[in-house]
């Protein structure tokens, strides 16, 4: 069996599985050249590469389990392997060598060949899981420059010119290179050379780039007897998030978005992401919302054999200042801020309000943005939102990342998966914790995006200076409301114009056979939805221009008709009337 | 609770005159009219519509159901709707919830104030389905949190739903709860009453330009109460429904008002 892609020249082989190797075939190969030499029959697939990249991400979320920063192969290295940062973490598994055991372990019982070694930096982890000769390598602390000696230059992920270069100078280990006095090297190859040598020799730092940055407030618990009941996981989430509050409260912080992570016994990674209104902190509240996204679910959470890890991370955070809490029920807002996490996590649904925008178009004049607590008409709530990830989000299938390690996909050469053990920079999470972090981008249901600016939803007021009657009405309107509760931000939408319908098409509907008495005038009879109007009274016009300066339009005469039978509708002429044309008339709008 | 029971009976009787002790101690011994008069209300503030509704408004906490008289009235029986959450929300504080069914047209933020109601005491959720919008509307029932809340169905309200969120809606200050439904679909539900809603000709201001929004509303179902037919006009600055006076020359007026 062999997996094969387009490569200079046709089709060359890319990776093989052992049989293949046995046969004396090497990747790289043309596959005409291939099948003419073998006499025996290949099975040729076609390579995958963004199935591959999945999968290699899929086990690096998995790869979560012994250490929160995991990063995938980058472009400088081969694009199937993984770094594990297990500084600090390693003695959660009982020591390095147990670790990279039990990591083996679960490898091959998932079926997933791999080449594992544990060094310093990762790119002696790299060289020696490449080039190292042995599946597993544990690196004893100070080891790798004894470690990486005999291995060959290509071990130190050079780009092929300058390993080329290498080698016709004679330099094919790195220790010969090592020897070498550095000044003619880097004018020789450039400073890259000697980077990627230092790197490895740990003389420099090199950052890796975590597929998800280690949570500052997560927590995880682990069960020796897996749980699968939802009252089980609500539990452990109540007190996952118990053990959080402290330290949240001591930094005045409360959690905006929650990732909540079940690893199942058979590898498999459920993650949830759950959006908040507001920052919370209550172990209560989280747990009610965790209950009420699994019921959401209900069997599509598939507990199969139990959950044996239940981790809960603090994506994004939000200032959370302490106040004064009542004897009796809280606030209305709280009511409602409560009200619309339950419903985010029940139904999916965001709460909306209308929000005015400044256009003249009526259709582009408003629209629904989320409800926020707190939040006031245009009014940005303090979110400090997590760094951004380097790799793009997971799936947006609904927050539920379904990550798992499948057996038989990695005919593309076997996983490599270096441990490096000094990560610079980005240390462990506290003793005893770990926990994914969810990385930046989250559900796109639960968290607040920016809502898509569907046209049912462009709606609101336009701007167009029209004083008449309606002024006064709606001021005293103002007032009368004001009178009911406290008018304490003014209303941002404004109260000088013309009756807006209550109804608003996202876009107008064509009214046919229309009939004026006077060409420049309103309809006095149309056909609109299969049903003949007969205009008893009309108003207007009232015109409202194009936006000229987003795109060129006809500027539109609206009126305000009301039919025989008691309807009121919004009618426009598309254009000012013109005798070389026939009128173009839209229902716009219904008023109540 | 906390008081002693003698000084209770000590203060109680030297308080007001005979004739109001009398009534007070009539309402101690009277048989609970299984929580109805204490259920809270809505009055409509025209008292030829308060008298056919049970207690003298429309009930807080059970659904009421507003349904239009024929396919084109359905904005007529939602500017109806937010007429009554506006009447409502000019007496309370909160906000209103408005959860749409697909398909169900949403209200436009400046008409709104054309109602009276102010846009940013109105939260809108866009359900999925019928199933939906009950859900959303019994966990805001058993949130409390709203004043108002407003149903856009697609299909109507079957028996079932409408009993959870009369259940729902048991307790104390329950929130104003209007089901909008298509102009056919009237089946039996626990709807306490039933409205049907047709658009009619608008009130004009002395320049003969349209003024106020006139429906004509027929109070078809009522339970413990009359039905009605009446022509009702909203006066959005004052807040207040309107009986029109059946004016010579205003031919909308004129006629079919039977209180």
């Amino acid at each position: 069996m062999a997996v094969a892609a387009e490569g200079p020249g046709g089709l060359r082989l890319l990776a093989l599985d052992p049989a293949a190797q046995a046969l004396g075939l090497r990747p790289g190969e043309p596959l005409g050249r291939v099948r003419a030499r073998i006499g025996v029959p290949l099975r040729v697939y076609p390579a995958e590469p963004a199935a591959d990249r999945d999968a290699l991400l899929r086990l690096c979320r998995w790869a979560c389990r012994y250490a929160p920063v995991v990063a995938p192969f980058g472009p400088a290295e081969a694009s199937d392997g993984l770094y594990i940062d297990v500084a600090g973490a390693s003695h959660l598994c009982g020591g390095e060598a147990r670790l990279v055991d039990d990591l083996a372990g679960r490898l091959a019982r998932a079926d997933i060949p791999a080449r594992i070694a544990l060094a310093d930096t990762p790119g002696g982890a790299f060289a020696l899981a490449r080039h190292g000769g042995a599946d597993r390598i544990v690196v004893p602390p100070g080891g790798a420059a004894g470690a990486l000696r005999d291995l060959p230059v290509e071990a130190l992920r050079l780009d092929p010119g300058a390993v080329a270069g290498l080698k016709r100078l004679g330099l094919r280990r790195i220790g010969e290179l090592d020897a070498l006095p550095r000044g003619p090297l880097a004018r020789r190859f450039g400073a890259a050379l000697l980077l990627r040598l230092d790197q490895a020799l740990a003389r420099r730092p090199e950052p890796l780039a975590p597929l998800t940055e280690a949570a500052e407030y997560a927590a995880a618990r682990g069960f020796l007897d897996p749980i699968g009941r939802q009252s089980d996981i609500v539990r452990t989430a109540r007190d996952l998030m118990a053990e959080m509050a402290p330290r949240l409260e001591r930094d005045g912080l409360g959690a905006c978005a929650l990732r909540l992570a079940l690893h199942r016994v058979d590898g498999v990674v459920r993650a949830l992401d759950l959006g908040l209104s507001r920052p919370e902190r209550d172990p209560e509240r989280v747990a009610a919302l965790v209950s009420l996204r699994l019921d959401r679910l209900g069997r599509a959470l598939d507990a199969g054999f139990g959950f044996e890890t239940v981790a809960l991370a603090v994506t994004v955070t939000g200032a959370m200042p302490a106040r004064q809490t009542d004897l009796g029920a809280g606030s209305a807002g709280d009511g409602v801020g409560f009200l619309a996490d339950a419903l985010a996590q029940r139904l999916g649904r965001a709460l909306l309000r209308l929000e005015p925008r400044a256009s003249h178009l009526p259709e582009r004049a408003g629209r629904g943005v989320l409800w926020v607590a707190g939040g006031g008409p245009g009014s940005v709530p303090r979110r400090s939102t997590g760094r951004p990830s380097a790799l793009p989000p997971p799936s947006p299938s609904g927050g539920l990342e379904y990550s798992c390690i499948e057996a038989g996909n990695t005919a593309s050469g076997s996983v490599a998966g270096p441990l490096s053990r000094a990560g610079e920079g980005s240390g462990p999470s506290g003793c005893g914790t770990t926990g994914t972090r969810g990385d930046g981008a989250l559900d796109p249901e639960n968290s607040r995006p920016s809502p898509q600016p569907s046209p049912a939803r462009e709606r609101g007021h336009v701007a167009f200076l029209h004083q008449d009657r309606g002024s006064t009405e709606l001021g005293e309107q103002r007032c009368a409301q004001g009178a009911g509760h406290a008018p304490a931000i003014p209303s941002p939408w404004p109260d000088h114009l013309p009756p807006r319908p209550l109804v608003l098409f996202p876009r107008g509907e064509a009214a046919c056979d229309v009939l004026s008495t006077v060409p420049e005038g309103p309809p006095r009879r149309f056909r609109w939805r299969a049903q003949i109007h007969r205009v008893a009274h009309a108003e207007g016009p009232e015109r409202i221009e194009a936006e000229w300066w987003r795109e060129p339009g006809e500027p539109r005469d609206y009126y305000r008709v009301e039919c025989e039978a008691g309807h009121r509708l919004w009618l426009y002429r598309d254009g000012p009337h013109a005798t070389d044309r026939p009128a173009a008339w839209y229902v716009h709008g219904l008023f109540a | 609770m906390g008081l002693d029971p003698a000084d209770e009976s000590a203060r109680t009787p030297a308080r007001g005159e005979p004739r109001a002790r009398l009534a007070a101690l009539r309402a101690q011994l009277a048989p609970p009219e299984e929580g109805r008069a204490s259920r809270p209300i809505l009055p409509l503030g025209l008292s030829a519509l308060d008298a056919h509704l049970p207690g003298g408004g429309l009930a807080l906490g059970p659904p009421h159901e507003i349904a239009p008289a024929g396919p084109a009235d359905g904005v007529a029986a939602l500017g109806f709707a937010l007429t009554l959450c506006a009447l409502h929300l000019s007496q309370v504080s909160g906000e209103a919830l408005i959860a749409a069914a697909p398909g169900e047209p949403l209200p436009y933020g400046h008409g709104l104030l054309g109602l009276g109601l102010d846009p940013g005491r109105l939260l809108l959720l866009e359900a999925g389905g019928d199933g939906e919008v009950f859900r959303a509307l019994e966990a805001a029932l058993h949130a409390r949190a709203l004043a108002a809340l407003i149903g856009l169905l697609r299909d109507g309200l079957p028996l079932k739903p409408g009993r959870r969120l009369q259940l729902a809606a048991e307790g104390p200050s329950p929130p104003l709860l209007l089901l909008l439904r298509p102009a056919e679909a009237g089946m039996p539900n626990g709807a306490a009453t039933r409205w049907r809603i047709a658009a009619a000709p608008a009130s004009r201001d002395r320049f003969g330009t349209l003024d106020r929004p006139r429906w004509r509303a027929r109070l078809e179902r009522c339970r413990n109460g009359r039905g009605g037919d009446w022509l009702l006009e909203w006066d959005h600055a004052a807040h207040r429904l309107h009986l029109p006076e059946p004016l010579a020359g205003d031919a909308a007026a004129s006629g079919r008002s039977r209180a």
